[in-house]
């Protein structure tokens, strides 16, 4: 029964950490938007965590620099287990416009398992939403592997 | 070797700190009033905000996460310093009286003012232990900002708890009266000291201390969460942060308990002569004012937490360090020095 519970409750209370990796500041400011009054993400039970040592979920935005790249691993190892990875944006997913830069040490894909991938430049709210609440599905379903 | 009515004693103990006023009951009204706290907030701000359920699921959440003990951790203080700030606050819960009900009837002098006043130090203290085992920075820059909390909401509240503690010793003509059940008893005889002139800065000032003493928002500056990481929690992850954000959760309740027992100790204190005056008698009657007097008990919490807690943060953003000791050294300790005055010399 409690590990029931647990795994109800991990579904219901995803606690984010946000990473920007080498971004231009659209994607940020569209999930901040996600968080704020309008979309509010908080009935949901999303919070934005301080430090990754809180957080369940991780969405990173930007092409993930060769300067950002180290950091980006660094911290998600940082997140205690179950967690999930969620990119925000064309960029962390493909490189968008920058592809193919000298300075691009992207797709994220290539380094950690990405759970989901959340396209657009920069995405919709909804589709922020969305992908979150995917991931919510995904978080519970590693709770329930776990043990 | 154990006699039965020693047995009985022991399980009567038990159940007290493990389910009535003890721990069961301080989780369940701890977290309820949590939640309640984040959907009004959001309300103010004109959002939906979280099912008043959410603090649950984050408690339950942070349970069945894995807790990563940092390598420069001192490993039985990381883990042990939150139990130990969850007991202190179960410890006074056993010692404020529900109205009428009260743990230790038979020991009154056992647990005064001034006992309550040291425990409520040991949670602050816990978090700092903590914090600073870690060896975080970020937890450095949280435990010298908590210290100076602490020191500052210290000042206004042993003002406070004189003052009320002059006031009933003052109408009982015998000095100050620092044991809680004596001052709850005395208002039950006399109405709620929040009716007397006297008590009404001290109401205030204690009013402001709350959300001090729990760190709730306008003077969160120790666990800044977009600014130094929340501080002292920094490093903590799983079971043990799930513990502190209880114990957090627990100090509402504990506060706006002690609220309750110092100035409006009057207000439930009638429900035994209302149930015995329907014609109820024996453990049936017993039973059902002290449910009634419990449930007076958490609505009055409740209206506090709004009052002091969510509407306090909604409307104001928050203080610098420096900011909040120099607001509870002139504002709030003013308001309780003039109340100590006003008691000293009987309104």
């Amino acid at each position: 029964m409690f590990k029931k519970l647990i795994e109800e409750s991990t579904g219901k209370s995803p606690w984010l950490f946000h990473i920007n990796a080498g971004s231009c500041n659209g994607c940020d400011i569209e999930l901040v938007s996600v968080l704020t009054p309008r979309y509010d993400a908080e009935r949901l039970g999303f919070k934005l965590a301080g430090t990754p040592r809180h957080a369940d979920i991780v969405v990173v935005t930007g092409p993930v620099t060769q300067q950002s790249l180290n950091r980006v691993l660094r911290t998600i190892e940082q997140v205690p287990e179950p967690r999930c990875i969620v990119t925000m944006g064309s960029c962390p997913q493909s490189g968008n416009v920058f592809r193919g830069s000298y300075a691009i040490a992207g797709p994220l894909s290539k380094y950690v398992h990405v759970d989901v991938d959340v396209a657009g430049c920069t995405p919709k709210p909804e589709a922020v939403i969305d992908g979150l609440v995917k991931a919510t599905e995904i978080l519970r379903e590693k709770r329930r592997a776990m043990k | 070797m154990f006699s039965l009515a020693f047995l009985q004693t022991a399980l009567l103990y038990l159940g007290y700190i493990l389910i009535f006023p003890g721990f069961l009951f301080c989780f369940v009204i701890g977290l309820l009033l949590c939640g309640i706290d984040r959907k009004a907030v959001a309300r103010m701000q004109k959002r939906v905000g979280p099912p008043i359920l959410q603090p649950f699921y984050d408690f339950f959440k942070l349970c069945g996460k894995e807790t990563i003990v940092p390598a420069a951790a001192n490993r039985t203080t990381f883990m042990l310093a939150p139990l130990v700030g969850l007991a202190a606050l179960v410890v006074i819960q056993l010692f404020i009286p529900v109205f009428n009900f009260r743990v230790f009837r038979n020991l009154p002098e056992v647990a005064d003012i001034i006992v309550i006043l040291y425990l409520l130090l040991i949670p602050a203290v816990s978090v700092m232990l903590g914090g600073a085992a870690t060896g975080s920075p970020y937890a450095g820059v949280g435990l010298s900002r908590e210290m100076v909390t602490v020191l500052a909401v210290e000042l206004p509240l042993v003002l406070v708890l004189l003052s009320v503690a002059k006031t009933v010793g003052n109408a009982l003509g015998n000095g100050l009266v620092f044991s809680l059940s004596g001052i709850v008893d005395f208002q039950a005889a006399h109405g709620s000291l929040i009716g007397r002139v006297s008590m009404i800065p001290a109401a205030l000032a204690m009013l402001l201390i709350i959300p001090g003493e729990t760190g709730n928002h306008p003077f969160d500056a120790a666990e800044a969460e977009t600014e130094i990481c929340e501080g002292l929690l920094a490093e903590y992850s799983g079971a043990p942060l799930g513990i502190y954000k209880l114990s957090h959760a627990v100090k509402m309740l504990t506060l706006t308990s002690l609220f309750v027992a110092l100035f409006l100790g009057g207000i439930g204190t009638g429900v035994e002569h209302l149930v015995a005056a329907i014609g109820l008698t024996g453990g049936f009657a017993a039973a059902l004012s002290l449910i009634l007097q419990v449930l007076i008990l958490v609505l009055l919490c409740i209206v506090l937490t709004l009052v002091t807690i969510s509407f306090v943060h909604a409307v104001t953003a928050r203080l610098k360090i420096e900011q909040l000791f120099k607001y509870y050294w002139t504002v709030v300790t003013g308001l309780a020095l003039i109340s100590l005055v006003l008691a000293w010399y009987g309104y």
